[in-house]
Formats: C-alpha cells, sequence, structure tokens
C-alpha cells in the first residue's frame, strides 16, 4: 500500500545536472489537453442557431464563466481576463475527473500541477497590479497600516500560494487515498463506486470551482 | 524491557485512537448544529421539509469529511505492519494521531456552522436555494482544508522512511510536527465557518448580491486560514529540516 507516495520518474542526465520528469503526470496533462482540443474542436465545428449538443455545453460554460468574471471584474476588464479563467476551470475540472477512468490518475494529485498553477495565478493576479496601478502605488499597499507591516503582507501575499495549491493538492490527494485504503480493507466489495463518485465527482467539481474563483479574486484584489 | 517492535507496535494503538477519538468531536458537534437549526426552521415552514431536509443531508456530508479522514488515518495505523520500523516511527505514529484528530475539530464545527445557517436560509428565502446551496458547498468545503493539511501530515509522518536513530530532538520534532498542524487547525476551521455561515445568512437576506457576497467570503476565509498555513509551514519544517 506504500506505492501512492512514489510518483513514476524519468531522470535524463544532462551536463552534469539530473532533470527529473515526473511522466505519469504529463501523459495525464497531455490527455487533459487532448480532450480539451478535441471539445473546442466539436463545440465550434459547425455553429448553428440550432446547437449540437457540444455547442451546448460550450455556450454554457462560456456564459456561466463570462457573468462570473463580469460581476467580479470590470466589464472591459472581463475581456481580457475571462479566457484564462474559463478554460483554468474547464482544465481542472477535467483533471479531477480523470481519476474516475481506470488505469488513468489525476495530474492534480501531483502536488507539482496545482503548485505551478498557483504561482501561475499569483503571477498574474501581480502583474496585472502593477500594470494597472503604477508601481509606486503598488508598492505602497505593502506598507498598508505602517510600514513596518511589509514583512507580514509580502508573508501573507506567499501564503496565499501555498493555502491555494495545497487546498486542490490535498482534496484529490486524499480522496484518492481513500478510496485506495477503503477498497483494500474491504475488497472492493459496493462501496468504491459511491467513494469515486464523492471524491471524483463531488468534491473534484467544488474544489475545481473553488481555485478558479479564488484566483479570480486575487486578481480583482489586485486591480481593483 | 520492551524492545523496539511493541514500542511501535503500542505508539500505533495509541495513536489510532488518538486520531478517531478526537476527530470525532468536531463531525458531531457540526452535524448536531445542522440538524437542530433544520428542525427550528421546519417548525415555522412545514411545507419545505424536502427542501429542508436536503440541504440538511448535504450539509452533514460535508460535515462529516473531518472525520472520515480521521477514520481513514486510523484504519491506517490499525493495519500497519511495525516489523522492522526503528524508534523514531513510534514518534511519528503518536504525532500522526494528534495532528489528524486535533486539526478535524475545528473544520467539523465550522462546516457545520456553514451548514446549519444554509438550512435557516432556505426556509427564509425558499426561491435563492440555488444559490444558498452552491454558496454552502464552497464555504463548507474551504473550511474542510485545514483537516485536509492534517490529513497530508499525518500520512507524512505514516509513510516518510526514517533512519535508525536515538535522537530525542528528532522524536520530538515529529510529535511537535503533529502538535503543531492540529492546534493550527483548530481556529482557522471554527473561524472560516464563522464567515461562512454569516454569508450564507447575508445571500438568504439579500439574494441580488450574491456575487459580491461570494467574493468578500472567499478573501475572508483566505485570510482567516493564513495561521493554518504557518502551522502546516512549521510542520513540514519540522519534519523535513530537525
Amino acid at each position: 500500500m506504500e506505492d501512492f507516495s512514489n510518483i513514476p520518474q524519468l531522470t535524463l542526465r544532462l551536463f552534469d545536472f539530473n532533470v527529473d520528469f515526473n511522466t505519469e503526470t504529463i501523459i495525464m496533462t497531455w490527455i487533459v489537453m487532448g480532450l480539451l482540443i478535441v471539445f473546442g474542436f466539436l463545440a465550434t465545428r459547425k455553429v448553428s442557431f440550432i446547437p449540437n449538443p457540444f455547442q451546448v455545453v460550450g455556450e454554457l460554460l462560456v456564459s456561466a464563466f463570462y457573468n462570473l468574471t463580469k460581476d467580479t471584474l470590470d466589464e472591459d476588464m472581463t475581456k481580457k481576463y475571462f479566457p484564462i479563467i474559463c478554460s483554468l476551470f474547464m482544465f481542472l475540472l477535467l483533471c479531477n475527473w480523470l481519476g474516475i477512468i481506470p488505469k488513468l490518475s489525476e495530474p492534480t494529485k501531483d502536488l507539482n500541477t496545482p503548485l505551478s498553477l498557483g504561482i501561475l495565478g499569483f503571477l498574474i493576479a501581480h502583474y496585472s497590479g502593477i500594470k494597472t496601478k503604477g508601481f509606486i502605488k503598488y508598492a505602497k499597499e505593502y506598507c498598508d497600516p505602517i510600514f513596518f507591516m511589509a514583512p507580514l503582507n509580502i508573508i501573507g501575499e506567499l501564503a496565499k500560494v501555498v493555502s491555494i495549491s495545497f487546498r486542490l493538492y490535498g482534496n484529490i490527494m486524499g480522496g484518492a487515498i481513500i478510496i485506495i485504503v477503503v477498497s483494500h480493507l474491504i475488497y472492493s466489495l459496493i462501496l468504491p463506486p459511491f467513494l469515486i463518485m464523492f471524491f471524483g465527482i463531488f468534491v473534484g467539481s467544488i474544489q475545481a470551482f473553488v481555485f478558479t474563483m479564488l484566483t479570480l479574486v486575487y486578481i480583482s484584489l489586485q486591480v481593483k | 524491557m520492551l524492545d523496539v517492535f511493541s514500542y511501535v507496535k503500542a505508539c500505533s494503538l495509541v495513536g489510532a485512537g488518538l486520531a478517531i477519538g478526537l476527530g470525532a468531536i468536531g463531525s458531531a458537534i457540526g452535524e448536531g448544529l445542522t440538524a437542530g437549526k433544520a428542525n427550528e426552521t421546519l417548525s415555522y415552514r412545514p411545507e419545505l421539509a424536502g427542501e429542508i431536509l436536503k440541504t440538511m443531508l448535504v450539509g452533514q456530508a460535508v460535515a462529516e469529511s473531518a472525520a472520515i479522514f480521521a477514520l481513514v488515518v486510523a484504519m491506517l495505523m490499525f493495519f500497519t505492519n511495525p516489523v522492522g520500523k526503528p524508534l523514531l516511527a513510534a514518534w511519528a505514529f503518536l504525532g500522526s494521531g494528534l495532528g489528524m484528530g486535533l486539526s478535524a475539530i475545528g473544520s467539523g464545527i465550522g462546516s457545520g456552522f456553514v451548514s446549519a445557517t444554509a438550512c435557516e436560509g432556505i426556509g427564509r428565502q425558499p426561491a435563492a436555494k440555488s444559490a444558498i446551496n452552491s454558496l454552502m458547498l464552497i464555504g463548507a468545503s474551504i473550511t474542510q482544508s485545514t483537516a485536509i493539511y492534517g490529513f497530508l501530515v499525518s500520512l507524512m509522518l505514516l509513510f516518510i522512511g526514517f533512519p535508525e536513530s536515538a535522537d530525542i530532538s528528532r522524536s520530538f520534532a515529529l510529535l511537535g510536527a503533529g502538535l503543531s498542524t492540529g492546534f493550527g487547525g483548530i481556529g482557522p476551521g471554527i473561524g472560516e465557518g464563522l464567515t461562512g455561515s454569516l454569508a450564507v445568512t447575508a445571500v438568504a437576506r439579500n439574494p441580488e448580491q450574491v456575487s459580491k457576497v461570494t467574493r468578500t467570503m472567499l478573501v475572508g476565509q483566505a485570510i482567516a486560514e493564513s495561521t493554518g498555513i504557518y502551522a502546516l509551514i512549521v510542520a513540514l519544517l519540522l519534519i523535513m529540516v530537525v
């Protein structure tokens, strides 16, 4: 039962450095990206007034997230940030749902995926903050009540990245471990499908939405 | 004279008891709060019995997940084979049980707050039930995150291979890692639960403002959680560095 702490790795030797690739995570991420590209192709292939099923799902997702982004950011900012918010949600949702297919595993089960997405959101938020407010006003916010609070504010900003990525990672990893352990204890009788429904589909959707919303909220905090 | 095997086995059994014994407290209180509020709401809106029952059951399922994490950790410790583990593993088992059990208390109580006010809010404003339900799920699942951190730290303590060493400071560092995530998880869990429950009440009073309330709730919960993050970082340092 100790195999879930090991991640399959491919190590290459490159000029005195070891370069590690987490092969399983990379392949699963490619599968998710492939599925998303196929979905996008099917949804936009024959755009018509009477839509095909893929177009309906695509329109639902896009309109729901457009309204969500518009409520949080301003109208002109929305056009700029809405694509990344919507694609982040679709990517995370497919990542979290991938584990319900046998032999496949969630890319979010590896801490590297949520952490890199969290750092991406952090960089986008701070870049847009500097761009809209100017660097001086942006830097002034760190010394908000009084100047020696700056280290605490910086630690608080960095803690956001840790919390957003560990929340997603912990939920998905914890769900996967619970499914393995309970299936092992009861010899895979009856219960595992319900556990997979709960931790895979229900918790996976909620966590994908929470991650997306938090990224959006962090951007809006910097922009406003 | 006891040998290492007996020590490790004994500590794994104590750890299993600590994990599920402490971990059951919070979830039970939270679920009881939810059921109480549901009953109270039913007394003046009996025609909404089906809706309130559904919300109560979903909210209780979310509040119970902290206790389920604790149960899984307890089962893992109970069935782990202690043959060939060094003496440090005994301390790691104790730390693991304390970390999981204590951190589940806050999350269970906090999620209970959120789902209790969701039942009340549906009685107050049945037209906004989908907004209230989704806000309850988001708020309660963020409240769970400190229990998740406790779960991660206890799994690390269970499965990391420790060297053969009689260093007393290393042993207490492993115990301290569990105590850090455990006690660090209680406050953020309850605080995030308070935020989430008042946000649900606010949406029930004024469903028009759901996006603003959601945004403020997420920011507030993220900030309330930062002390839990500090506890997690200290625990990771204690496991990895000391």
